[in-house]
């Protein structure tokens, strides 16, 4: 093809050719730069607000184990075979062994007892009391896995601990803080409602800043302690990589059998409480692949309405020029070189003003970023990929609306071009 | 120079055909100024577009300074008026967003002449007309004298064999007239070859001959 001039690309002349010309359409220049830089603006900030949401979806969800399913007791709220309602439902150690049976596998299974407020007081080399309000667990070995926790110094709970019913604790930062400040606490020891334990781990847990405030000790040291006639607060285990399907089953499986052995109404949902996280993960996960399609498309669509505009004005500043391609064409310009002239015009418009939005949308996002630190909003981000994509798409818009009006306008004859009338 | 012989053209517009141009034998010899006369539809103007490879013809033969321009493909016709031919028009036909020099140069930028000779020879060029201190104004800033005095500059650029000149006092009035006139007629004096398409007789009386045309045909040649 003629028109395809390889040697004006490497053609300074021919580059500042394009420049004075793009130069000397302010209005053109700017309508144009003006709609690609929007399109691709909007396009990257939704799709990073969109990367936002996800995290901040996601976020929610760091607190427990995807894949684990909760078991605890409750109230009843049907009276059935000659109980009341209002009837409190609780799970004792004689469940454990039927509950276990229910699931098909357990990679992971920790047993829960719950403390809201527990008075920690440590007293410091210097005498003083340190101490406040927290939480307190006692937790199985696995439950590390489950909750999930990160251990930051010494150990968590093991068997031994569970078996031996030690007193022993894991704390989190927040309690690391306010009683031990920069002091090491391994080794420490603390009372915990008056009772004496000693620190032998600290952790922290990134999903979650309730879990921050709470010290773990062996579910059997807290049975023994804080809970009578064998009661379990809550089973807490893992289903392993089990499609999200087969765990609604057993999750469902568990409930029934569950309300069957407590005399709990088939229909009644606040006597046992069997929560599957893999449920709600998928739930929310296509709630978010619903959101990320619905951002997709405006971004798409918002790209559409730059693409269009875009080949509209420079369709409109062809044929304004029509005049002076004759006039090129009389000089002895080759059809080629105009052609060329008009695509590399185009193309430099696009990137110019693409490559614009495109920076702004990422210094907007990069600024947003840090602020955004909402519970379903964090951490906004570009996808490079995106950006990319969009950019291509409008200089490839770019050199077609340029071209085919080019082409169309060195076809028509000089005589015609130049004629007055 | 310029050989003609029983050249045809006819314009096809929708279903209907007009023969514009129905045999057309002229010549012009090197160092000559020839005006074309004729009323309008006469065909003058195609003649010309004709002569300055804007356009093609059906029939006949067309000899430029002794080759002939039959089939000629788009890159060699724009190669030809690049290097053999200069045109000026009735309505300057300058790019408006360009300076004087820069109109000037840019049949030099299609000659691939380096930017620092194309400024340099484009200003020259301005000196010749008298217009160098309007070098870096742009048409839109000059009158229609001093606009045609820079179309002519751009038109000399090229150092071409022919310029051809279509109305090129058309649109200006008749002192103004006079003056482009005469730079045409001096620069036809140092032994340039133009063809000047007019249907004013004053400017076709400053011509050396007149060729008149009527309903696609020479009607005279003038003296040879």
């Amino acid at each position: 093809m003629a028109w395809l001039n390889p040697k004006a690309m490497f053609d300074r002349d021919a580059w500042l050719e394009v420049a004075h010309n793009v130069l000397a359409h302010p209005l053109r220049t700017t309508l144009t730069g003006v709609s690609v830089a929007l399109g691709i603006f909007i396009l990257v900030v939704m799709q990073g607000l969109g990367y936002g949401l996800q995290h901040g979806v996601e976020g929610q969800f760091a607190d427990d184990a995807v894949n684990s399913i909760s078991v605890e007791g409750g109230r009843t709220q049907i009276a059935y075979r000659g109980n009341q309602s209002n009837r409190p439902v609780r799970l004792t150690n004689e469940d454990l062994p039927g509950i276990a049976s229910q699931a098909d596998t357990i990679p992971a299974f920790s047993r829960r007892i719950r403390l809201w407020g527990a008075e920690i007081v440590w007293e410091n080399p210097e005498g003083e009391n340190k101490g406040g309000s927290f939480g307190v667990r006692g937790v199985d070995p696995a439950h590390i896995e489950l909750e999930p926790s990160v251990l930051l110094s010494g150990r968590y709970i093991n068997e031994r601990d569970v078996s031996d019913s030690r007193k022993v604790a894991v704390v989190g930062p927040n309690i690391v803080r306010d009683l031990f400040g920069k002091t090491d606490p391994i080794g420490a020891f603390i009372r915990i409602n008056a009772v004496l334990f000693q620190v032998v781990g600290t952790f922290e847990d990134p999903g979650s800043r309730w879990e921050n405030r709470v010290a773990y000790i062996p579910f059997s040291t807290a049975q023994q302690l804080y809970r009578t006639e064998g009661w379990v607060d809550q089973i807490f285990y893992s289903t392993g990589d089990m499609e999200t399907e087969a765990t609604v089953a057993q999750s469902g499986r568990m409930l029934s059998w569950l309300k069957d052995v407590k005399a709990v109404h088939p229909e009644d949902s606040r006597g046992v409480r069997v929560d599957n996280n893999n449920e709600e993960y998928a739930m929310y996960a296509s709630i978010f692949e619903g959101i990320r399609l619905f951002i997709w498309g405006i971004g798409l669509m918002t790209l559409l309405a730059g693409a269009v505009g875009v080949a509209n004005i420079l369709a409109i500043g062809v044929k304004e020029r029509t005049k002076e391609i004759g006039v090129r064409k009389a000089l002895g310009a080759t059809n080629g070189s105009i052609v060329s002239l008009v695509v590399m015009e185009s193309t430099v418009l696009m990137l110019v003003s693409g490559s614009l939005g495109l920076m702004l949308a990422v210094g907007l996002l990069s600024v947003v970023a840090p602020m955004a630190d909402h519970e379903y909003f964090q951490n906004p981000q570009v996808d490079h990929r995106i950006a990319l994509f969009a950019l291509g798409v409008l200089v490839l818009t770019g050199l077609a609306s340029g071209l085919g009006p080019a082409l169309r306008a060195v076809a028509i004859r000089p005589v015609e071009a130049l004629r007055d009338e | 120079m310029i050989e003609l012989q029983s050249i045809t053209k006819s314009y096809t517009t929708g279903s209907q055909s007009l023969q514009v141009l129905k045999g057309v034998d002229m010549q012009v010899s090197a160092g000559e100024l020839v005006a074309i006369m004729g009323s309008s539809g006469s065909g003058k103007s195609t003649l010309l577009n004709i002569l300055g490879l804007l356009d093609a013809y059906d029939g006949g033969l067309y000899h430029l300074d002794g080759k002939d321009m039959a089939g000629l493909s788009e890159r060699r016709a724009a190669e030809l008026r690049r290097e053999m031919l200069g045109f000026v028009f009735q309505s300057f036909n300058l790019i408006p967003f360009k300076s004087a020099a820069e109109n000037v140069a840019l049949p030099l930028y299609y000659q691939k002449v380096p930017r620092k000779e194309r400024a340099r020879r484009s200003h020259a060029l301005l000196e010749r007309v008298g217009l160098l201190e309007w070098a870096d104004h742009l048409p839109s800033q000059m009158s229609g004298g001093q606009k045609q005095r820079v179309a002519i500059a751009r038109a000399l650029a090229a150092s071409p064999r022919v310029i051809l000149a279509d109305e090129p006092t058309g649109a200006l009035d008749s002192a103004t007239s006079e003056d482009v006139m005469a730079l045409l007629k001096e620069l036809n004096g140092e032994g340039m070859t133009m063809v000047v398409v007019t249907h004013e007789a004053e400017i076709a009386a400053a011509c050396g001959r007149t060729i008149r045309l009527r309903d696609g045909l020479v009607e005279s040649q003038g003296h040879v």
